[in-house]
C-alpha cells in the first residue's frame, strides 16, 4: 500500500531493460517484474497486457530512445568512431538484443523484426562514423556482428583489465585503451 | 482446471469437473480481439483477490468464481498455483482471467501466437 498509481513509463522500461538482461526472457517471473519495478502487479498487467507486452515495450523504447540517442549523432557525422564504439559496446541495450535474439528470436516474429531493425540501425551508424572499404569476403552486417561478439565476451570477463579480455572494434588512427 | 482453445477469431475456455460448481459457469467465449496476453505467472495465487461474487473461496484450497476488486472483475480458477496462466483482456466483462491450466507454457505460446498472426 501507499505506492502511488502513477509511473514513469520511461523509468520502469529502463528499470525492466536491467531485469531482463540479469535474468534472460524465461528466467523472468513476474514476481521478479512486481519486485524490480515497485509495481502493482495489476497495474503491471493492465498497462502492458504481458510479459511479452512488457518485453515488447522495453525493445521498442531500446531502439527508439536508447539506441536512437547513441545513433543519431553518428549518423550526421557528430560523433567520432571510436566514441561510438565505445557508447555502444557499453550500453545494456546491447545486452537487451542479445538476449532477444537468443531466447526470442527463432519463435517470435514481432521480437525478431524489432533485433534486426536495431542491428541495421548499428550497422548504418558504425559505418557513416567509420567507413571501410566494400570487401566480398566480409560477412555482413559485418560492425553489427563485431560489436555483439565483443559484447558477448565481455560479458565472460567482467574484470576490465583481464588479458583476455576482447579489443573493441574500431581502427584507423584511434589508439585503443 | 481449466482447457483454453482457439475456436476461429474466439478464445474458448471450458471448465472441467466440479469447478464448473464452484465457479458457477462451465464456460467462457471470449473474442481474441478482447484478448491483450497471457502470461504464466505462479506468484499471483498469493496476491489479493478482493470480494468473491458469486463463486468459491476457501483460502488454500479452491480459488473459483468472479472477484471484484477496486471496480475490476476478475475471473480466478486456480487451485495448482504452479499452474496458473494470467489472460489479460479489454473492452471485456473481465479485466483478466487466472486460470490453471495443464501446460502453462503452450497455452501461453498458444495465445501470443494467435495474436500475433491478427
Amino acid at each position: 500500500m501507499g505506492r502511488p498509481r502513477g509511473f514513469s513509463e520511461a523509468a520502469v522500461l529502463q528499470a525492466a531493460t536491467e531485469i531482463f538482461t540479469r535474468g534472460g526472457y524465461a528466467g523472468t517471473s513476474v514476481d521478479d517484474l512486481v519486485k524490480g519495478l515497485n509495481l502493482h502487479r495489476g497495474s503491471l498487467y493492465k498497462a502492458f497486457g504481458s510479459k511479452h507486452g512488457l518485453f515488447l515495450a522495453v525493445l521498442r523504447h531500446c531502439l527508439e530512445r536508447q539506441l536512437a540517442a547513441v545513433i543519431q549523432p553518428a549518423i550526421t557525422g557528430d560523433t567520432a568512431a571510436s566514441e561510438l564504439i565505445d557508447k555502444l559496446t557499453r550500453a545494456p541495450e546491447l545486452d537487451l538484443l542479445l538476449v532477444a535474439a537468443v531466447e526470442r528470436g527463432p519463435q517470435d516474429a514481432e521480437v525478431a523484426a524489432l533485433v534486426r531493425t536495431a542491428l541495421l540501425m548499428i550497422e548504418q551508424a558504425t559505418e557513416a562514423a567509420d567507413p571501410r572499404p566494400a570487401d566480398g569476403a566480409t560477412a555482413r552486417p559485418a560492425r553489427a556482428i563485431e560489436l555483439l561478439g565483443v559484447r558477448l565476451f565481455e560479458r565472460l570477463y567482467p574484470e576490465p583489465d583481464h588479458p583476455h579480455r576482447p579489443t573493441r572494434p574500431t581502427r584507423g588512427s584511434t589508439k585503443e585503451t | 482446471m481449466a482447457i483454453v482453445s482457439i475456436d476461429g477469431s474466439n478464445l474458448t475456455v471450458v471448465l472441467q469437473g466440479l469447478d464448473k460448481l464452484w465457479a458457477l459457469k462451465s464456460r467462457l467465449t471470449i473474442p481474441l480481439a478482447h484478448v491483450r496476453g497471457a502470461t504464466a505467472d505462479p506468484g499471483i495465487v498469493r496476491e489479493p483477490k478482493g470480494w468473491r461474487s458469486p463463486g468459491a473461496h476457501i483460502p488454500g484450497l479452491i480459488v473459483a468464481g468472479t472477484f471484484r476488486q477496486d471496480g475490476q472483475k476478475v475471473f480466478w480458477d486456480v487451485h495448482d498455483r504452479d499452474k496458473a496462466v494470467v489472460i489479460e483482456l479489454r473492452d471485456d466483462e473481465y479485466q483478466r482471467l487466472v486460470l490453471e491450466v495443464e501446460d502453462p507454457r503452450a497455452v501461453v505460446e498458444l495465445i501470443e501466437s494467435a495474436l500475433t498472426q491478427r
